[in-house]
């Protein structure tokens, strides 16, 4: 009788852990994709983080989109034109297009999802570089839109491709779901969110582009964990890893079952220092740290290699770069005379804030510039966390006593404006921008604004060496590397292809 | 026996509203403008005006309890910050995770325990109770996260058997629920070694023995069941360190419990989550003390826990 | 001078009798000599470390152990030798300061509580029962989230919830004393409580206490290691032993020498805590 008791009781007991605990598996067809980082948002206007802006691609479109060979071409428009001023643009909208959701595409939905952008009490996360230049969009007919800038705007197209211009169905905005459903118009929809763990996007079969040519679902997981990522592609319980971590890239590459995709990236990693604080005001100060930082040290012991050390602002991919331009060399002789001259022969004592993820950087240099005199303080955050440290203004930086910020800028094809403005210039200081060292210099303000509205590539791109030599001499940031966009797929994937930083686009994609 | 399950009943409510007073004013002690942080960076001052309001902040600090003390009786625990999904509708989707795991680590260390205790019992100071004992008290010592390292280097990536995280299948969850059954189970084969140990030296087990009852039915019907008693007191009032290992154990092996959670909520200080975590795991840990403690007195009126 | 003599005659009765008293307290000596590597090797740190645990070589990242670098070293080059045994020193110091603390703040409560009246000690108990209610990590990761992730904040974290062990144990110790008859002579005598408390009470619950924190030094280890790993306490580059098995783990599949010594330091200290605090009770705890 007791045995009896306790087996039933134990049984109960397995039923109960076992039932409540195993999620149904995941069948058919599934590209099994792993990131790095949870989405931020199901509203691609509300985030600017590349991984989320990959995990959203396959449901959402613009009205222009990249091509696997980068170049722009129709998406949700057919055709566009510009006036002679430049700043006028007329897009013709495709007919027959239809959200997930069934709202209808049309000139009031581009109208609205502008708008959402321009109005200022929404504070979406990713408006902010459409209202520098966009004055506004109205709808000429039903089918037809007009753009206004107030400037010209060389990036303005390519732009359209990007986070905040992907078209989300007006009537999920306005029921304020967006945030968490996804509803696009694009080759996938939003089959299941869990918010801890996983996305799950199904085919569409509705789509106007025929039928999608990738799988039948599409299985989005994440981890923070490198030896979790390179196991899971190890097993097989994951087709598609980005980005792969760099000290298990040896491995995939010894393995014939595995690809390792490594193409130069856009991502320019950088320490921003607080102009506003001293002795960081001083630009021998901002050198001397320059001096003092061992890049081939970092770009091996961090990146295992994978980057090249920086000698510009701009990564080798944007246009506008600068090949000839000379690194500072690490130098800790020099770096100490520098301090010197500026009447800091003792070296000194600051801060940085760095994400868990790159909190290694901070380690690196830690020890690089103890060589030089400077005490660096690493305080290590979760990303959220440190957005809100890093995008603080002068009075809130000056009181947390935040000296410098680790962090990196990735304008990926879309033009140097999109990494000179948001970085350096005098109008973006944080909080407005991502100039989080509240740099300022009117000179390279004036090259920016110049460069913007300069039609003629060639022209522009002779502005922006101007501009980099700038940013090179005054130091406002410890440049460090630009990365390489490293994914790793399983042998048997084909079709997947990145756009310089990072975001994979996995939409195409086969298991074969 | 009366008076003691009615002082133990009258305890409870105020241990729970003592434990949700000092969930209540941690948060309250945090450095910042609660208002400004749950609105999210990006709040315009309207929005955190809104949010101040509806958090309730503009009144009185007692007023604020009571409606946060009225909300949690009511399933209320606010929003999360980061995911703006009900902080209780969270909680309950991982809930069962971390149930879960912490029954089949229970079943595990009961497994392992209650027979090893008993062997070192029946063969004290031999060699099968001085082994017992030694794994028992390096049980006791070795840091729950480092095993969990060490066994998912051999057994996932080195050998290959086991998934390396997750929850994804009934193979996810050998790794984990050892890890947390390690601790429990160093603590139930010492428990139950010494309370076998004082059940054996009863006189009604001798007379058994000099009646002729086999050794084998005295320790098993006499002997366990009374040694059981102690166990269950055990595994009641231990329910809390399993809980805190679990915290550990559901981060390293990236398990969707309430316990990563919480870890999760503390480095994106998302408070909200933190204190409804904190108080619904502390809840829990109080309720099942406390049944452990009446489930006790119920089978022994004899025992008291002052 | 004739002391001379008797010195070196006593001697061999001396070692004679004091091998004797270890072989009969294995535990205590076992564990002693377990916690007794630990403390040489936190006073000695600087001369038995092959090198200095926080100097970076970029060009020596993750390498097995050898005869340079005893243990390998770790992705940023350093010594991973070095800094377990420079982590000794972060590990006592941890004990130290969390015991201490708990000790200083628990055990005047617990007195209090058992010298006073219904009302004090009623609220005093109440108050440690609801902090003895909380997991103490669940409570030391609430307390460090309202501090902000440092060491020291961890530590007091630590410190709060082992506060009611001491409590509760120097009460009831109260309780039992109370009883005894000097102490009640004492009172009768009109001795000052606060006297009781420091001559009488004080002095026979050492004892007990001694024990306590022998054993609660274990739970601290872990405790602190567990969180520095989460990232909730030491910060880099402190060599804390919790702290690099969080950078350890990030390699897994590649290299396993950073993980796995200092868990096997952490897995020495704590069980030389547990062994000696289980002697220590068998010897000073006269409840048993």
């Amino acid at each position: 009788m007791t045995m009896f008791l306790r087996s039933r009781h134990f049984a109960l007991a397995c039923a109960v852990a076992g039932g409540l605990v195993f999620p149904i598996t995941v069948n058919a067809a599934t590209l099994n994709v792993m990131q790095t980082e949870a989405p931020r948002s199901m509203d691609p206007g509300d985030q600017t983080a590349t991984y989320t802006a990959a995990l959203l691609d396959p449901m959402y479109e613009g009205l222009v989109k990249r091509d696997p060979d980068l170049s722009l071409k129709p998406a949700l428009a057919t055709e566009w034109s510009a006036d002679a001023s430049g700043l006028v643009w007329t897009f013709k909208l495709r007919p027959g297009v239809k959200f997930h959701d069934g709202t209808a595409f049309d000139a009031d939905a581009v109208v609205k999802n502008f708008a959402r952008h321009l109005d200022t009490k929404r504070g979406l996360a990713a408006s902010g570089r459409l209202r520098t230049f966009l004055e506004g969009v109205t709808a000429v007919d039903p089918m037809t839109v007009q753009f206004k800038l107030k400037t010209q705007y060389p990036a303005f197209i390519a732009l359209l491709t990007t986070g905040p211009c992907l078209m989300v169905s007006p009537t999920a905005d306005a029921a304020g779901t967006i945030g968490s459903k996804a509803v696009g118009t694009g080759p996938y929809k939003l089959q299941e969110y869990k918010s801890g763990e996983y996305v799950i996007q199904a085919k569409n079969t509705d789509w106007w582009g025929s039928a999608p040519k990738g799988e039948d679902q599409i299985k989005w997981t994440w981890t923070a964990e490198p030896s979790v990522m390179n196991m899971a592609l190890q097993t097989g319980d994951a087709d598609v890893i980005n980005p792969f971590p760099a000290a298990f890239a040896a491995q995939v590459k010894a393995n014939p079952e595995m690809k390792l995709s490594t193409t130069d990236g856009s991502a320019v990693f950088w320490v921003s220092l607080n102009t506003k604080l001293k002795p960081l005001d001083d630009v021998r100060v901002r050198q001397a740290l320059n001096y003092a930082t061992d890049r081939d040290g970092i770009v091996k012991a961090f990146m295992n290699g994978y980057a090249t050390p920086a000698n510009s602002p701009l990564a080798p991919v944007t246009p506008g770069y600068d090949k000839t331009l000379n690194p500072y060399p690490y130098n800790v002789e020099k770096a100490k005379q520098l301090l010197k001259e500026a009447g800091y022969p003792d070296g000194f004592a600051m801060s940085t804030i760095v994400q868990e993820q790159e909190s290694r950087i901070g380690e690196l240099l830690q020890a690089m510039w103890a060589k030089a005199g400077v005490k660096l303080e690493v305080r290590k955050m979760e990303g959220g966390v440190w957005s809100k440290a890093a995008f603080q203004d002068p009075a809130g930086k000056e009181k947390d006593n935040i000296g410098s910020s680790i962090a990196s800028w990735s304008s990926g094809v879309n033009g140097a404006d999109l990494q000179f403005r948001p970085l350096y210039y005098t109008k973006s200081a944080s909080p407005a921008g991502a100039n989080l060292g509240f740099f300022s210099d009117a000179k390279l303000d004036e090259l920016i604004d110049k460069a913007a509205s300069t039609l003629d590539e060639k022209a522009r791109n002779a502005i922006y060496v101007d501009a980099q030599k700038v940013v090179n001499e005054q130091a406002p940031h410890v440049l460090l590397y630009t990365k390489q966009d490293l994914f790793a797929t399983r042998a048997s994937v084909k079709g997947t292809w990145v756009i310089p930083g990072g975001l994979i686009v996995v939409k195409d994609a086969k298991k074969q | 026996m009366k008076a003691y399950i009615t002082k133990k009943l009258l305890a409870l409510p105020l241990i729970l509203i003592g434990v949700s007073l000092l969930v209540f004013v941690a948060i309250r002690a945090l450095p910042g403008d609660p208002a400004r942080l749950m609105a999210g960076p990006e709040a315009t001052q309207e929005a955190v005006d809104n949010m101040t309001v509806r958090l309730g902040l503009d009144r009185s600090l007692p007023a604020q309890y009571a409606s946060f003390a009225y909300g949690a009786v009511r399933g209320d625990l606010g929003i999360s910050i980061k995911s703006k999904l009900p902080v209780v509708a969270e909680i309950a989707e991982r809930l069962p995770f971390t149930i879960g795991l912490a029954i089949t680590a229970y079943l595990i260390a009961i497994g392992i325990g209650v027979p090893a205790g008993m062997i070192a019992a029946i063969y004290r100071h031999g060699w099968p109770d001085q082994f017992v004992m030694i794994l028992a008290i390096a049980g006791a010592s070795i840091a729950n996260f480092w095993l969990a390292l060490m066994a998912m280097n051999t057994f996932s990536v080195q050998l290959g058997w086991l998934p390396l995280l997750g929850a994804a299948s009934w193979k996810s969850f050998i790794l984990p629920s050892i890890t947390l059954a390690v601790l429990p189970t160093a603590v139930i084969a010492r428990m139950t070694r010494s309370s076998m140990i004082e059940v054996m030296s009863q006189d009604y087990i001798r007379t058994a023995y000099a009646k002729g009852v086999l050794p084998r039915n005295i320790y098993w019907s006499h002997a366990l069941r009374n040694a059981l008693l102690p166990i269950i007191t055990i595994v009641g009032l231990n329910f809390g360190s399993l809980m805190g290992g679990a915290v550990v154990t559901e981060s390293v092996f990236n398990w969707p419990g309430i316990g990563r959670f919480l870890v999760d909520a503390v480095r994106y200080r998302d408070y909200p989550v933190i204190q409804g975590v904190t108080l619904v795991a502390v809840t829990g840990v109080v309720v099942i003390n406390f049944l452990a403690e009446m489930l006790i007195a119920f089978l022994n009126p004899k025992i008291r826990f002052d | 001078m004739a002391s001379v003599d008797t010195d070196i005659a006593s001697r061999r009765p001396a070692v004679y009798r004091g091998l004797r008293w270890m072989a009969t307290h294995r535990s205590i000596t076992i564990g002693g000599f377990l916690i007794g590597i630990i403390v040489l090797a936190a006073i000695f740190a600087p001369l038995i470390a092959p090198a200095d645990p926080y100097v970076q070589d970029l060009l020596a990242t993750m390498e097995p152990p050898s005869l340079a670098h005893p243990f390998g070293t770790d992705d940023n080059g350093r010594d991973i030798f070095a800094r377990v045994i420079f982590g000794a020193r972060i590990s006592l110091a941890e004990v130290v300061l969390a015991v201490g603390l708990a000790v200083l703040v628990g055990v005047p409560l617990g007195i209090l509580s058992g010298m006073s009246g219904r009302y004090v000690d009623q609220a005093i108990m109440w108050t440690m029962d609801i902090l003895f209610a909380f997991p103490g990590i669940v409570l030391a990761i609430l307390i460090v989230s309202v501090l902000g992730s440092s060491l020291i904040n961890l530590l007091i974290a630590i410190a709060i919830f082992s506060v009611p062990v001491y409590a509760r144990l120097s009460r009831n110790l109260t309780l039992g004393l109370k009883g005894m008859d000097y102490v009640e002579a004492a009172v009768s005598l009109g001795i000052s409580r606060r006297r009781i408390m420091s001559h009488y009470i004080l002095r026979n619950a050492i004892g007990p206490i001694i024990v306590q924190s022998t054993l609660t030094a274990g739970t601290v280890i872990l405790s602190a290691a567990s969180l520095s790993f989460l990232g909730l306490g030491a910060q880099p580059p402190l060599p804390e032993w919790g702290a690099m098995m969080s950078d350890g783990r990030n390699y897994l599949g590649l290299n396993i020498w950073m993980s796995l010594f200092p868990g096997l330091a952490i897995m020495i200290t704590v069980l030389g805590f547990n062994i000696l605090g289980d002697g220590l009770r068998d010897l000073l705890d006269p409840r048993k």
